[in-house]
């Protein structure tokens, strides 16, 4: 176990440096040069001189390039070039909200999609199946944006049971702000979450233990609740472990819709500001992450199921 | 218990009643709150209620009217118009500020001479440095030397252009006179800032804004919300401005008469970047001022006024003019279309007058805007509201200048140039849904003169790059005043300005001549003389045509009182308020 955690640490460095220098190498081909922008209406020549001489940009790529390595490992990313904030502590303030937005979304999600789909798929072929697999389907042809729009404009302005935003409104709790953009992020993430664990779980309701268990006579909520989900669980363990790194990113559209000071909006704010710094740290992370969770995953199979091996 | 009584009183002593806190609502986040940094117009009316400089622009003026802040009275100016004296007012006192140790800290010359020095200070590299370019005596001198030593700013140097007389005076001695000089005293960029509020928060100032404004920031949460509280430091002015014969200013001076400023506490502001959630925040009340986006305009006008539903609720409505120019440009550097020679002049006259402004303001703007032929925008030292543009939108016209001049039609129904080489309209964006739009609008006039069109969209700065170094062939091209006169806009076309704001990379001895006697006039009948000529020979030689501006809506909940829009868009009207 211990031999397969650090081989898989040692395999993360190559992909780590893979991804650090394709986004050096995007950033540099295409992100443009910030300095024009930095520099003001009124810039000349020489302010932009200047300008690239302050942020390195005038160094040989492979200078910057190794400065870039240097912040990763350090987790030291400097200052964001149009806030001069530390680019840790846009860290460590956007990624509370985003976590409080997106952690209970994907526990509600996880809970209440694995709970309709044994139901659904205990009574297979029915018509309440039929029905279910017809609604989650067409909730999954609609865009989230028309959830929020329309959630938005219907619960919060016309029936008056939410606040339109306020998130970080003086002296009050978020959580009052938090139940909205909750409730349609699992609106639009339920769907999916409930097609995917019902074939999981009708994959495993076809084995031949399942006929076992039940030809020894046990309760079919035992069979349904030990049995089948303890074997759909891997899957199931797979899917929510990898939309974890995704709380790195937030839901960036639910932040803007809620003004909800989230990683998601500052990533958006930063492209459109051109900040680097930020940019650069949260793609880095977030692959990072993905990385990190995938591990975690593969341990979750073992202690899940002790008769996966890992190797 | 106990404890928790306290703690209740204690919070309701400091907190001001729901009634008397003032919500704004902004779509774009603050970038820093160090006055040299600041370059976004959010980030810069912030810090003109947190900083103060040492003149600000008078209320309800129009056009704008410089008036003393920080200072006693006017500047004395002196030595034909080279030496400007700063008498500053005694005992202004910054906010209070753990970097002032407990100490009751007041404004001296000295504070104003070291944010001075800030604004050039190379390792700052503010985006409006060029308040003080070139200005001052020896303050240029004292950037380049850092800026070539590569060692820190000399602070402590002594120069002739700033002279500290005695503890509240300052002598300023200017390198020629300069008549825009007092624009420069009343920007947020020189709100003046003390010594040791620079060094205690080091790099991190753009994060602890500390100056003499009406307010402080009691609680800021990055890019989402700031609470701003009334200075206790500050000392109440009473409001008392001339309305002039403007009706509305009257019914605020009304309003306002017999209160002090800042008359509201608390004011509370919060990042909505989406037009819909702003809209719909302002509809329920949780917010008492919009900035009205213009995609939302049919929702809450039609023909320009409120609609009703919207009246009767109480909804109040200003309207101006955005004191800006927009319009197509084209380089007059540029291999296919530039040049100084008739035929590309008249080209380049054929161009402008394919572009159709109506439909731009109609479409794009949803009628939110107002048709411009000059270059300077009303509400701006300088604008002529007579003038006529000689560049009509008449696709005829163009035509037959064109086929004048030897721009003819191959066998494919395209134009070539006289010489017969290909003719082709390079037309640059960045990549947003509106410049798209823009570029449907550039190719629909092209299209009429029968020239082949290139769109090419890029990355911002890839286009402020290309730009600057004179490789765009045309593009449309926005300028916001960054101080209310003519000269700010006229600057863009001044040849030695190449490279940098003369995007449109056009050089005439003329024309700079003019401009320079422009500068030394200063604001009067006959700077205007000389204005008219600069604008009309802009558009005869083909350089840009002005289109339009946009119009600016604010919309206010009925308790607000006092409003009336800004003359300079980075100066917030909030400290002017208070609430029914």
């Amino acid at each position: 176990m211990a031999a397969y955690f650090f081989q898989r640490l040692l395999q993360m460095i190559p992909t780590l440096f893979g991804v650090i220098l394709l986004v050096f190498l995007l950033f540099n081909w295409v992100g443009g040069d910030p300095a024009y922008v930095l520099a003001g209406k009124f810039s000349n020549p020489e302010d932009i001189a200047n300008i690239r001489r302050q942020l390195g940009l005038d160094q040989p790529l492979y200078i910057q390039f190794g400065i870039f390595l240097r912040q990763v490992l350090t987790f030291d990313y400097g200052l964001s070039w149009s806030t001069q904030e530390p680019v840790s502590h846009i860290f460590l303030t956007r990624l509370g909200p985003s976590i409080a937005l997106l952690l209970p979304m994907l526990i509600l999600e996880t809970l209440i999609g694995i709970a309709i789909a044994l139901a659904v798929a205990y009574v297979r072929d029915s018509w309440i199946d039929r029905a279910l697999t017809l609604t989650t389907t067409a909730a999954m042809s609609i865009s989230l944006l028309i959830y929020i729009i329309v959630g938005q404009y219907f619960f919060a302005f016309v029936l008056g049971w939410f606040p339109v935003q306020g998130w970080a409104n003086h002296g009050q709790s978020w959580v009052r702000y938090a139940v909205l953009p909750i409730l349609l992020g699992l609106a639009v993430s339920i769907a999916p979450a409930i097609r995917l664990y019902r074939t999981f779980i009708l994959e495993e309701m076809g084995q031949d233990y399942v006929r076992t268990a039940r030809a020894k006579g046990l309760s079919e909520m035992r069979v349904m609740l030990v049995h089948v989900l303890r074997n759909a669980s891997i899957p199931i363990i797979t899917n929510v472990l990898s939309s974890l790194p995704g709380l790195l990113i937030g839901a960036f559209l639910l932040e803007r819709f809620f003004s909800i000071p989230g990683i998601g909006r500052e990533v958006i704010m930063a492209v459109e500001r051109s900040d680097f710094p930020v940019i650069k740290a949260i793609t880095v992370s977030v692959a990072m992450a993905t990385m990190v969770f995938n591990l975690l995953a593969d341990l979750a199979y073992q202690w899940v199921d002790p008769r996966v091996k890992l190797s | 218990m106990g404890l928790c009584l306290c703690a209740g009183v204690r919070a309701e002593a400091l907190d001001p009643p729901a009634n008397r806190v003032l919500r704004i609502a902004s779509s774009t986040a603050e970038t820093t709150l160090d006055p040299v940094g600041i370059q976004d117009l959010y980030s810069a009316k912030l810090a003109s209620v947190l900083f103060e400089g040492v003149l600000t622009y008078d209320y309800l003026a129009r056009p704008a009217k410089l008036v003393p802040l920080l200072a006693e009275r006017m500047p004395d100016i002196t030595d034909g118009g080279k030496t400007w004296i700063i008498h500053l007012k005694k005992n202004i006192r910054f906010a209070p500020d753990p970097a002032f140790k407990g100490k009751d800290r007041t404004v001296q010359a000295s504070d104003l001479a070291f944010t001075l020095y800030r604004l050039l200070d190379p390792a700052l590299h503010s985006p409006f440095s060029f308040l003080l370019e070139g200005k001052l005596l020896g303050l240029d001198e004292l950037a380049k030397r850092a800026r070539e030593s590569k060692q820190p700013f000399d602070y402590k140097a002594k120069i002739p252009g700033i002279e500290v007389i005695d503890e509240w005076t300052l002598r300023l001695r200017l390198n020629a006179p300069d008549a825009n000089f007092g624009h420069a005293l009343a920007q947020p960029n020189l709100g003046v800032i003390a010594p040791e509020v620079v060094a205690f928060y080091g790099e991190q100032i753009g994060s602890h804004p500390v100056g003499t404004g009406p307010y402080f920031v009691k609680r800021w949460v990055r890019g989402s919300a700031m609470t701003l509280d009334r200075n206790p430091h500050y000392r109440p002015r009473p409001w008392d401005f001339d309305a002039g014969k403007d009706p509305a200013s009257v019914k605020v001076v009304e309003e306002m008469r017999g209160k002090m400023i800042p008359a509201i506490p608390r004011i509370e502001i919060k990042i909505i970047p989406e037009a819909q959630s702003a809209w719909l925040a302002f509809r329920r009340g949780e917010t008492d001022l919009i900035d009205l986006p213009s995609k939302l305009s049919p929702v809450a006008l039609s023909h320009g006024k409120l609609n009703p539903d919207l009246v009767k609720q109480g909804i109040q409505h200003e309207i101006a003019v955005e004191p800006e120019i927009i319009g197509n440009y084209l380089n007059l550097q540029d291999p296919m279309v530039g040049g100084m020679d008739p035929a590309h002049i008249a080209l380049r006259r054929a161009i402008l007058m394919s572009s159709d402004d109506e439909a731009m303001i109609r479409v794009i703007r949803k009628g939110q805007a107002v048709r411009l032929s000059y270059p300077v925008p009303p509400g701006v030292l300088g604008h002529d509201a007579k003038y006529k543009s000689m560049l009509p939108y008449d696709p005829v016209a163009a035509n037959a200048l064109l086929d004048g001049y030897g721009f003819k039609r191959a066998a494919d129904g395209f134009r070539r140039q006289p010489d017969g080489s290909p003719l082709v309209v390079r037309y640059w964006r960045t990549n947003e849904g509106e410049s798209r739009d823009m570029e449907e609008l550039a190719k629909r006039g092209i299209d009429q003169l029968h020239i082949r069109f290139e769109g090419h969209a890029v990355p911002f700065p890839d286009l402020l790059k290309a730009e600057r170094s004179c490789q765009v062939m045309m593009r449309q091209f926005a300028w916001i005043a960054d101080y209310p006169d003519g000269d700010d806009f006229m600057q863009l076309f001044y040849g030695p300005n190449i490279h940098a704001n003369n995007v449109f990379c056009f050089q005439d001895a003329e024309w700079d001549r003019l401009y320079q006697e422009s500068v030394a006039l200063g604001p009067g009948e006959k700077r205007d003389q000389l204005y008219q000529k600069m604008a009309r020979m802009v558009e005869m030689y083909g350089v840009m045509k002005i289109s339009h501006a946009r119009l600016h809506h604010e919309l206010l909940q009925a308790k607000v009182m006092g409003f009336h829009i800004s003359t300079i868009a980075s100066v917030a009207e909030w400290p002017y308020l208070d609430l029914r």
